[in-house]
């Protein structure tokens, strides 16, 4: 449940956390398509270098390093699930390594892609700037509250699995069957609060007088600044130059 | 039986949930946990059957360091029942609710049988032993929580807020339950707000405030002690806050001590 936490917005005020979250949406999209596309490890490695600088700038370094720490065992489970597949036929283990390395450092990237966007833009400024990007408003703060409600979701997981241990449940008891049934004391509570807690945000939306006027306005209204033309520069740069790296090798 | 030496546990953060807490518990007492929201009254129950183990310090259950074991082997001497029934209610009915626990401590069928019907007499929950527990009123949800812990019959018994949502039949008859396992050489450890509550059937109070323990003792004593109630941000009981108004020598919580000292002062001012 620690992944969650590591995606969770906390106020900052570093460069990284005033640039325009639409601007960040340009920086998420380029490195994600440079992940997804590469092959090279050495160029996977590259782009996971090129993160370096953004944590440290928006100040994130904990949070971040808390994200892959909590991706490990991912990690590892990716690795040598793609070695075991690739290595079969044709029984290439140095071949089998790489692929196997490639992917896990793929999976890397995408994980620290995310939770550099999240870290450092607020909830808020993220809606607003969907609105801004013509998503129509239910489905941003649809996506909002989603989001919002992923750390209460976590936090209720973990009441229920304390009632339910006092109640003699051990998870890891049993063979494979048995554990995913072990699940179930969990997993009932957890859907069935879920909707009680859809149906109560709804009823308080509505006594709220949501959706009673047509047109929306908004209080703030982003607008871009030159620090973010410069930002947009900057990381259109360092992703052509990673794209002609990856070329190269 | 229970033994709290020195423990501090903090959830991460700033705040430290609790800070140095130490408190002995003997074989069948009845004491309640009061204090203020965010006094760490729930972190120091999750103590209780190594839920949560101390970062500092150390707990002892019937001799036995909770670090040292599994929840699952604590829990069948320690039955915690939490706040919120919607936390815990899974099952298709109300029967099998209670026999979730006797089933994960292996009891034979002839035990879950009887237990059951125990429970579910004992918390008037025979008409609904069919119905689907999510179908319940809250306060009959709770009752549900409750009888689906006692029903195991654990040594210890520690409930978190076990009045809330419950009137007045039903917090008599809960506090007539407890008295009477108590009685049969039970520990009842109850933690709440309810301070009518604890001033009506419980003999010792444990106060918490800021993750300390700051009043340990008599019912008779602790609750009518005003720098503590105060200082908790605990509503007085009635008693104790006419005792302090009249300006009796003796405040108290029992109504006949109140009355006697009442009637002794007027009869001081007739002469």
């Amino acid at each position: 449940m620690k992944v969650f936490k590591a995606f969770e917005f906390k106020r900052g005020s570093t460069v990284l956390h005033q640039i325009d979250p639409r601007s960040k949406l340009v920086y998420l999209i380029l490195f994600t398509f440079l992940t997804v596309y590469f092959t090279n490890p050495v160029a996977l490695l590259a782009i996971f270098l090129s993160f370096l600088p953004m944590v440290y700038i928006g100040k994130i370094s904990a949070r971040w390093q808390q994200s892959l720490r909590g991706a490990l065992f991912f990690i590892v489970f990716i690795f040598v699930f793609n070695f075991i597949a690739t290595v079969y036929p044709s029984w290439n283990f140095y071949g089998a390594a790489v692929s196997g390395i490639a992917m896990s450092l793929r999976f890397l990237n995408l994980i620290s892609v995310f939770s550099i966007f999240f870290l450092t833009t607020s909830p808020e400024d993220l809606t607003q700037s969907m609105v801004q990007l013509r998503v129509p408003y239910d489905y941003a703060l649809t996506f909002n509250m989603a989001m919002r409600f992923v750390p209460t979701l976590s936090r209720e997981a973990q009441y229920i699995m304390d009632a339910q241990r006092s109640r003699g449940l051990e998870m890891e008891r049993g063979n494979f069957i048995a554990r995913i049934r072990n699940y179930i004391p969990i997993l009932v509570p957890l859907i069935i609060s879920s909707f009680r807690r859809a149906e109560l945000v709804a009823d308080a939306m509505e006594s709220r007088g949501f959706g009673a006027s047509k047109k929306r306005t908004s209080l703030y209204v982003l607008k871009m600044s030159q620090t973010d033309v410069l930002f947009i520069l900057i990381v259109s740069t360092a992703a052509l130059a990673l794209f002609c790296l990856n070329l190269l090798l | 039986m229970i033994s709290v030496e020195g423990v501090t546990y903090s959830y991460g953060g700033d705040v430290v949930a609790l800070d140095g807490v130490s408190l002995e518990v003997g074989d069948s007492e009845l004491l309640a946990i009061v204090g203020e929201n965010g006094a760490g009254k729930t972190t120091l129950v999750k103590h209780l059957n190594g839920l949560l183990k101390p970062q500092k310090g150390k707990v002892f259950v019937g001799g036995i360091d909770t670090k040292e074991t599994t929840v699952a082997r604590i829990a069948r001497k320690v039955g915690l029942v939490f706040q919120n029934p919607d936390h815990q209610l899974f099952a298709e009915t109300v029967e099998k609710e209670l026999a979730f626990a006797l089933t994960n401590f292996g009891a034979s069928p002839e035990e879950i049988r009887s237990r059951v019907e125990w429970a579910l007499a004992e918390f008037s929950l025979v008409k609904y032993r069919d119905r689907s527990p999510f179908t319940l009123s809250g306060g009959e949800k709770k009752r549900v929580s409750l009888a689906s812990v006692l029903c195991y019959d654990p040594e210890i018994i520690v409930l978190d807020e076990p009045t809330t949502g419950q009137d007045n039949l039903q917090k008599t008859r809960l506090a007539g339950l407890l008295t009477k396992l108590n009685r049969q050489g039970k520990t009842v450890i109850v933690v709440t707000h309810d301070i009518e509550f604890v001033a009506d059937f419980i003999p010792r109070v444990v106060v918490m405030s800021r993750g300390k323990i700051i009043a340990d003792g008599k019912a008779e004593e602790v609750l009518v002690a005003k720098e503590v109630m105060e200082s908790s941000s605990l509503l007085p009981p009635q008693l104790a806050e006419l005792s302090w108004k009249l300006g009796l020598k003796h405040p108290s919580i029992k109504l006949d001590v109140v009355i006697g000292e009442i009637s002794r002062m007027l009869e001081a001012s007739a002469k």
